[in-house]
């Protein structure tokens, strides 16, 4: 079986497998945990825990004024990255076939030239990303390796598939065999580091949401 | 049987001139990307050449090879491989039949050892001891070894020569193998394709005997000339992938509109072959240009990929199932480890509140 | 009698590349007589329109050859001397191959030397073969 064969076959097989069950470990092992109910009345005028919950998630999208300064940058690059990762991935036609075929869904894709624009800005605000984890002072001493790892992992399926699409460096069907099995990595390794973010954003924010908002606090 | 006279003369009494000998380089040293100065060199090594004792071997094979062969477009022009060649054995071509047959190709082996070339398609069955293909009695795989001992160079034509083919293909009920894996280290091309381009055949036949030597070969012993470039590159409908303009059904708005076939299974990306350049039938049409995807019939297993129409950035297992069991057991984990935290807190919270135990004082 | 007439009317981008580059070819021929070299016009990404267009563009000259040569070959010397058209059909008269040969004359047209070595030998043994027919 040649690369491409096993990367479309057994690794991304194992991989999905591996997303599925480490992400729903983690999830419910987080969800089913005890709760600390809060047993004091709200403050007057307080509003519902999940509306609490809700805002708190809303506004942390955008830091506070006294912090945007020191913050700006990781701010905004990290939105030019999400935002270029998610037209990206599903903007792009051949990746909307490889999700209809395991869920069903489709829409109509962009122009792929279009996408492959937004993956050169995408790639190079990664870049942008490690480089300051490498150079600011406080971000080097809190990262360690499966930081570093969770950026390699996300940025291979990045350069990989620009690689791909422009047909550079290698014969192509082993530049897809590669994206492919950069994803198959990704997805292994998702459930177990920081990239867990993605679900678990909403439930941390909205637990400090809820805590703060029967205060009265808008946190 | 090959004569000791050169191609030059003998084709000469036939009435075949030394332009013809010309025209017949141009066109094959274009075909096979070579530049036009290279047709005099062709020619006059052609004309030089004795000619060629080919034997021909066929084992599990549908016989498109040979049909695609001598059915080519221009009966003139291509034919005259077969004046370059002898073809002292070939099932479906020969008048000997029988016993008679098999002593024409022992009788070719004694007479150009060392220098006759063995052509072969269809796979060996190696199942059981090889008896699923038997002629005359003996297995391919006896019949192969024998004949390509004193054999200059081996060339396995069509894809189930030179990497299984169809009865390769899941679940291999014979235990067909590709020639590749029975000729040891004789000198091997692989001319793949379902069937092949007869240009490629016959091309590569020509420059061997032209310059005496075998082509550049890529890592699957496949001709550059012919295999160099994949189908993608060469595609007209490529401007329509560019653009992300694809056909979602076949026969459909955007079929009609000639739309690029990524999404109904072409497997053109990853497919090497001249067809979208060369084209079949004289420079006809080819399975694109007929609104059907490539199906990648001379790359390796093809059969295998997951299907003919599914799309290559497409998964090619079932995941269903395996996804579901991993569903169930992550919940399970994450359900288990959540009881075994609130055993925990329950078993701390109990402590907390329970009295201190009565220590017993140091007079007891 | 007007013999060279190039046509005119639209020429999109590969076949005017493919122009481009019998210029370069011509001008290396006006400078070197024994230049020969070869455009094979259908490994091009031409298409059949394109090689229409460039068969109008580049006319017709004074020179139209029929060769039967393993099948029909028709070579035209185009409306720009130096520049011939050469379409090899097959036996249903479809085109096989097609080029733009570059050169003072395509070489499918000279004699090769070993034909005429053996034509003259041929018709030399036929003048010396008794006079049987001979008519004195």
């Amino acid at each position: 079986m040649d690369l491409l064969d096993f990367a479309r076959g057994p690794a991304l097989t194992f991989a999905g497998a591996v997303f599925v069950l480490g992400t729903l470990w983690r999830l419910s092992g987080v969800l089913l945990l005890p709760r600390l109910r809060d047993l004091s009345p709200p403050r007057e005028g307080a509003p519902a825990p999940w509306r609490g919950a809700l805002g708190t998630v809303l506004r942390r999208m955008w830091p506070r004024r006294e912090f945007l300064d020191r913050t700006m940058f990781s701010t905004v690059n990290s939105y030019v990255f999400h935002i270029g990762l998610a037209v990206t991935v599903f903007g792009l036609a051949p990746h909307i076939l490889f999700i209809r075929n395991f869920s069903g869904l489709s829409w109509p894709a962009l122009p792929s030239n279009v996408v492959f624009a937004v993956g050169v800005i995408t790639l190079v605000s990664l870049f942008a990303a490690l480089a300051r984890r490498l150079t600011h002072p406080v971000l080097k001493l809190l990262s360690h390796t499966g930081d570093y790892l969770s950026w390699a992992l996300t940025t291979l399926p990045v350069l990989t598939g620009l690689l791909a699409t422009a047909h550079l460096g290698a014969r192509y069907e082993t530049l897809l065999a590669l994206h492919i099995l950069s994803i198959a990595a990704f997805l292994i390794w998702f459930p177990f580091g920081k990239l867990m973010h993605a679900f678990l954003f909403v439930f941390s924010r909205g637990a400090t949401g809820v805590r703060f908002s029967h205060r009265g606090v808008k946190a | 049987m090959s004569q000791a006279r050169l191609l030059g003369e003998v084709l000469r009494e036939r009435g075949v001139s030394r332009r013809a000998f010309l025209k017949y380089a141009g066109y094959m040293a274009s075909l096979m990307a070579l530049p036009p100065s290279a047709a005099g060199a062709m020619a006059e090594g052609l004309a030089k050449a004795r000619r060629q004792a080919v034997i021909w071997l066929s084992f599990q094979e549908c016989t498109g090879c040979i049909e695609s062969l001598t059915r080519s477009f221009s009966p003139s022009l291509e034919d005259l491989i077969f004046d370059f060649i002898s073809l002292d054995y070939q099932h479906a071509l020969q008048a000997a039949s029988g016993e008679a047959a098999e002593e024409a190709r022992r009788q070719s082996m004694r007479e150009n050892k060392g220098k006759y070339i063995v052509i072969v398609d269809g796979s060996v069955p190696m199942g059981d001891g090889g008896v699923y293909s038997t002629v005359a009695g003996h297995t391919n795989q006896a019949i192969l070894a024998e004949t390509i001992a004193d054999a200059a160079a081996v060339v396995a034509v069509g894809t189930c020569a030179a990497f299984g083919g169809l009865p390769e293909a899941d679940p291999n009920p014979t235990g067909a193998v590709p020639i590749s894996q029975l000729v040891g280290d004789k000198p091997l091309i692989n001319i793949p394709g379902c069937p092949p381009m007869p240009q490629a055949m016959a091309g590569t036949l020509l420059h061997i005997l032209s310059f005496g030597k075998l082509p550049e070969l890529d890592h699957l012993h496949r001709p550059r000339a012919f295999f160099g470039e994949n189908i993608h590159d060469r595609c007209y409908r490529r401007p329509f992938y560019e653009r992300g303009l694809f056909a979602k059904a076949f026969d459909d708005e955007g079929a009609r509109e000639g739309w690029c076939l990524y999404e109904l299974g072409c497997k053109g990306p990853v497919t090497y072959n001249a067809c979208a350049s060369l084209k079949w039938n004289g420079g006809v049409s080819f399975p694109i240009q007929s609104g059907h995807g490539c199906i990648g019939c001379s790359e390796p297993r093809f059969w295998d990929r997951g299907g003919l129409y599914r799309a290559l950035p497409t998964g090619t297992s079932d995941v269903r199932k395996v996804i579901g069991i991993a569903a169930v057991a992550g919940v399970a984990l994450g359900a288990g480890a959540a009881a075994l935290a609130r055993r925990r807190s329950a078993a701390t919270r109990d402590a907390a509140a329970a009295p201190p135990a009565k220590t017993p004082s140091p007079q007891e | 009698m007007d013999t060279l007439s190039p046509g005119a009317g639209p020429i999109d981008a590969p076949a005017a590349a493919v122009l481009r580059e019998v210029v370069a070819r011509l001008q290396r021929l006006a400078r070197e007589p024994d230049f020969s070299d070869a455009i094979d016009l259908h490994s091009l990404p031409l298409g059949e329109s394109g090689r229409e267009q460039l068969r109008q563009r580049l006319g017709q000259g004074e020179v139209d050859c029929a060769l039967q040569v393993a099948g029909a070959t028709r070579i035209c010397e185009t409306a720009y001397a130096g520049a011939w058209w050469v379409r090899h059909a097959d036996a249903d008269d479809r085109t096989q191959h097609e080029q733009i040969v570059i050169a003072r004359v395509p070489a499918l047209l000279l004699a090769h030397s070993d034909d005429i070595g053996d034509a003259a030998r041929r018709l030399a043994e036929e003048l010396a073969a008794p006079a049987c027919q001979e008519i004195s």
